[in-house]
């Protein structure tokens, strides 16, 4: 995922010279491409990402595209007030990278993990939030954001987990893409590195059709309509908070459209607790697959008799 | 007729508007007049309209100083007497900091430090596109407490931003007392130089003193962002004003507008 961006990037580059490449000293090696090819469409600000964000509404505002990289703690977290009025409150054109996203920094603590950036940015007027789960929809979500002229954010989380799509995915503002199809009583939509997760918790269920939401922001109402009255319930995981996340965005939509059953999987309003491994975190979160499948069941088990076949909703042998 | 940018004309526009307003900021605007009034005389190279692509910028980072600049802008004939009149009236379009909506003002401050930053990024699209436009930031002695602003400052010099030039309307007070007992920035023209800028301190309520500043910085070394020192006096032009935080926030009455304008007036 991160050689597709980085190919996407210099993909960029040459299609458009307004487009640059700004970083706040993140992103060691991930830029020798573009360095390579084009040396001075490359500008590292140094540790300074206040000042990164102004720079690249000023250089958005004298003409030019710029991406500005860095780690999703750090962009959009501390500069949250950088991009509301200097970008977003210009509707400027200017891409920002949010790498490492969810646990992806499982060993080096809270400071460098992120699982708030969506809910954070999901109240900036205008801002797009794409969150691409695979190889495939990181290069076409870096398209899709480079061709929007307006703000957008690009969540990039764990990057190495294989494709999540056997054919190139169609990825469009607000759409999902189907991941695989099912007409059983479960719907799962996940997104970024949560969406592999989803695929394989989901064969507890079979017929369980899985979506992946690359795009969480604007979501396509009707898309996600459609989801939630094809099936009678919707699970959405996601490596981030539970609150204000895609699992929230989709209860919305749900409450207003297609009322049904919603299970948000993420992180449950809690900093991590432990070191180790990205899969160690993801347990403790309760978001690698047996939790998730465990979690589902707990669900389940809530629900009232007579909404799910009884196969779903008995205790586990 | 050529605007003149008379500063004492500039003041009594500001007090039509904060008395119209009701607005606070008056000592805010008052210390940075004559800054702007010789950007806008003898400088900035505008065009006959606002946001001509091809146009200094002039970045008021320190947005609570704005009713200087729409001051200036009406002057232009880029705001009308109904514009000054119905200053914060329901539905205006002009608020009480400089917000990049109005087709003038380059930049949305007030947030503190936020403005130098995009003035540093359009004087590196000008500076990359080789267009020649200068950028003019004009920050306050109380916003250079903002980490943010020595950041940029730090990114002007190491990009060799010389087409940068950083204006401190150093009026020596912020919005709960003087810089110095609140968070002191020590010597700030040192504190500047030391940070690569190429700096000039002038009385920044002297014109001439200021052209030949602004002059020079324009001309100064070109692979280095200029700033100039401007020592102000907060509340500039009233007596009762100068150097009394207490107009950071005080608002008019029929009685206090009256003596300024008299005062403005004889001057």
């Amino acid at each position: 995922m991160r050689d597709a961006f980085s190919a996407a990037v210099v993909r960029a580059a040459r299609a458009d010279d307004r487009v640059l490449l700004l970083t706040g000293d993140h992103g060691y090696s991930l830029f020798d491409a573009i360095r390579r090819e084009f040396p001075d469409r490359f500008l590292n600000g140094g540790v300074a990402e206040q000042n990164l964000v102004g720079v690249a509404a000023g250089l958005a505002k004298g003409g030019f595209r710029p991406i500005v990289y860095g780690l999703s703690a750090f962009i959009p977290i501390r500069v949250l007030e950088q991009i509301k009025i200097d970008v977003c409150y210009e509707d400027l054109p200017v891409v920002f990278i949010g790498d490492g996203a969810g646990f992806v920094y499982s060993h080096l603590g809270t400071s460098h993990q992120c699982t708030e950036d969506v809910a954070a940015l999901r109240a900036m007027p205008g801002l797009v939030i794409l969150s691409p789960a695979d190889a495939a929809e990181t290069s076409a979500c870096l398209a899709l954001a480079l061709s929007l002229n307006r703000p957008v954010y690009v969540r990039l989380g764990k990057a190495d987990l294989g494709a999540v799509h056997a054919s190139p995915p169609d990825v469009r503002l607000g759409g999902l893409c189907p991941v695989r199809t099912g007409d059983g009583p479960l719907a799962w939509i996940g997104t970024g590195a949560a969406v592999s997760t989803a695929l394989a918790a989901s064969g507890r269920w079979p017929g369980s059709s899985v979506w992946s939401a690359p795009c969480l922001k604007p979501l396509d109402e009707d898309a996600i309509a459609e989801v939630c009255r094809r099936h009678r319930a919707v699970v959405v995981v996601e490596e981030h908070s539970v609150y204000g996340g895609l699992g929230g965005a989709v209860a919305e939509i749900a409450g207003k459209r297609a009322p049904t059953w919603v299970c948000r999987v993420g992180v449950r309003d809690r900093f991590s607790r432990a070191c180790g491994t990205y899969s160690y975190l993801l347990r403790e979160h309760g978001l690698d697959a047996e939790s998730v499948v465990a979690r589902v069941e707990e669900f389940l088990r809530q629900m009232p008799a007579g909404v799910m076949p009884a196969t779903y909703t008995a205790r586990a042998a | 007729m050529t605007p003149k940018f008379e500063p004492s004309e500039l003041r009594q526009t500001i007090l039509r508007m904060a008395h119209a307003g009701s607005s606070v900021h008056i000592a805010c605007a008052f210390s940075l007049v004559e800054i702007l009034a010789v950007l806008y005389r003898s400088h900035l190279r505008l065009g006959p309209e606002p946001n001509n692509p091809d146009r200094d910028y002039l970045v008021l980072s320190k947005g609570h100083g704005v009713m200087a600049q729409y001051a200036c802008m009406h002057e232009l004939g880029w705001l009308t007497n109904a514009d000054l009149d119905n200053y914060f009236a329901d539905g205006t379009h002009l608020k009480g900091l400089s917000d990049a909506h109005v087709p003038g003002l380059e930049v949305s401050s007030g947030s503190l430090g936020h403005g130098l930053s995009v003035g540093v990024g359009l004087a590196l699209a000008a500076h990359r596109r080789g267009t020649g436009q200068r950028c003019f930031a004009v920050v306050g002695d109380g916003e250079m407490n903002e980490g943010a602003i020595w950041e940029a400052l730090l990114f002007a010099s190491h990009f060799r931003l010389g087409n940068l030039t950083v204006i401190v309307d150093a009026n020596g007070f912020q919005a709960m007392g003087r810089t110095d007992e609140v968070l002191s920035l020590g010597r700030i023209a040192d504190k500047l130089g030391a940070f690569g800028l190429d700096v000039r301190e002038v009385d920044g309520h002297n014109e001439a003193a200021l052209d030949t500043a602004i002059r020079a910085a324009i001309t100064g070394p070109a692979d280095r962002p200029k700033a100039i020192v401007a020592r102000t006096v907060k509340g500039k032009g009233v007596s009762f004003m100068e150097g009394d935080n207490r107009w950071h926030y005080t608002r008019l009455t029929g009685e206090t507008h009256a003596r300024a304008v008299r005062e403005l007036a004889a001057a």
